[in-house]
């Protein structure tokens, strides 16, 4: 996949999923989409076809993570369900993101918040709403969603939940996201010390989901530069294995399925308590195919 | 409903988040976590009977590091700067910071908040400093920890955004 913007990239995204080692069901569900206006110049005369060539390719990509939890009708419908409507919402506004001035931009974010309600609003009629957005909810399934759209060279990303986003520069790993979660919530309040909050067993549960009885998304981005990898991954992942590791395993000169490959294995091999999702999208400078 | 970008500049450490939780969501934390990329937060205000969303982009602060991406400023309808009076190498780079900013966003209005007035046994800026610097800027002395001077400094950069739309229509 290609895009040419202030400086042409190539982008090599993939995405992995495993049930682990624990579960008997794999309740997360990711998507890593090409976005595209197609124009495909069937025929012509024209001798120089280059200044075509940014219509042939995807103008934009999106990664969505989803950890879906609890309920009786399962987490795994939740996180389906969050996923195919944000594909949906967002592969329709396809066409929209060349070229972005402020309004547009400003717009642009509204739209992808929007989406996510809009999804937040389907789990709710289709399975009932206040799943209680914490990890054992059992009035309705609830689930949490990590979303990256990547429009050369920006990353808008919205999130709920305590699935995370990262970006690897320069061997230097960066959290993109805080967890939506009680001991995050109460850190940051002033009320926990950390320590507290290691030891308090509702720590991890959701304090915001889709499905959930409360659900506010973040909303930030970031530019990225050629050599630069973004991650997206369920707390399968990050429970047991370090941000040290996460960089390591990253600065490898791996492609993106590989490097999904050995984060889901290191996953595992510390234990797999939970489903492992991830996506990873390198950022390659210079054109590509 | 008018909607207006303003981004947040300043060292790290100054207190650009704090301000933005502290006006936003009405909430305070002593725990630093150092910003990555842009964060995006709205808030309607209500400036005598007009409406206006101030869509405020906390930008991570310049560091030893990383220094400010300007490509998020373009684009930006004004700009707060913020600046650390227990720390006074964030208020002597703030006429770089506002360069940078002007190269990239034009002249819009802008405003600095002398931030952590709660610490004023700790602060490192004489009277004469503070006197320069209300020479050159729209102060407003504020603290994210007790909320003072919060919602006046956000009220005059929207007042001075509604004054530059009437003036140019």
């Amino acid at each position: 996949m290609t895009a040419t913007a202030e400086t042409s990239v190539r982008v090599d995204a993939r995405g992995l999923t495993d049930v682990g080692k624990k579960r008997k069901a794999n309740e997360d569900h990711f998507v890593v989409m090409a976005l595209r206006k197609s124009a495909d110049v069937l025929e012509t005369s024209l001798p120089d076809l280059r200044a075509l060539d940014a219509l042939r390719g995807p103008e934009g990509w999106l990664f969505v993570v989803a950890d879906g939890v609890g309920g009786l009708a399962g987490g795994a419908l939740a996180s389906e369900t969050a996923v195919t409507t944000l594909a949906e919402y967002l592969g329709r506004a396809a066409g929209c993101f060349n070229r972005l001035d402020t309004e547009g931009e400003q717009e642009l974010l509204e739209q992808l918040e929007l989406a996510v309600h809009s999804a937040h609003r389907r789990i709710t009629e289709l399975y009932g709403g206040g799943g209680g957005g914490g990890r054992h909810a059992a009035d309705g399934p609830a689930t949490t969603l990590t979303m990256a759209l990547l429009v050369w060279p920006r990353a808008y990303i919205v999130h709920v939940g305590d699935s995370r986003a990262f970006y690897l520069r320069k061997g230097r790993l960066r959290q993109l996201t805080r967890d939506q979660t009680t001991g995050e919530y109460m850190v940051s309040s002033g009320v926990w010390t950390e320590e507290q909050a290691s030891k308090a067993p509702i720590a991890g549960t959701l304090v915001s989901a889709l499905g959930g009885q409360e659900m506010t998304p973040t909303v930030g981005l970031v530019d990225l530069l050629p050599g630069d990898t973004l991650l997206l991954c369920s707390d399968g992942l990050t429970r047991h294995v370090s941000d040290e590791r996460l960089a390591e395993l990253l600065g490898r000169p791996t492609d993106a399925g590989m490097a999904c490959r050995e984060l889901v294995d290191e996953a595992l091999a510390g234990g797999g308590h939970d489903n492992i999702t991830v996506i990873t999208a390198r950022m390659h400078a210079g054109p590509g195919v | 409903m008018i909607q207006k970008k303003v981004c947040m500049v300043g060292i790290f450490g100054t207190g650009k988040t704090s301000l933005v939780q502290r006006f936003v969501h009405s909430m305070f934390s002593e725990r630093y976590l150092s910003t990555v990329g842009v964060k995006i937060d709205r808030k309607p205000l209500d400036l005598d009977g007009t409406q206006l969303t101030l869509v405020l982009w906390d930008l991570a602060g310049r560091d030893g590091h990383e220094d400010i991406t300007t490509s998020y400023l373009k684009g930006a309808h004004a700009i707060l700067y913020v600046a650390d009076g227990t720390r006074k190498e964030t208020c002597d780079q703030l006429p770089e910071l506002r360069a940078l900013a002007r190269e990239a966003a034009g002249e819009v209005p802008d405003l600095l908040a002398l931030n952590k007035t709660d610490l004023t046994d700790q602060w490192k800026l004489g009277r004469g400093d503070e006197e320069e610097l209300a020479g050159a800027w729209d102060v407003v002395r504020t603290s994210a920890k007790t909320g003072a001077g919060v919602e006046d400094a956000f009220q005059r950069l929207g007042r001075a955004l509604l004054a530059t739309r009437e003036a140019r229509s």
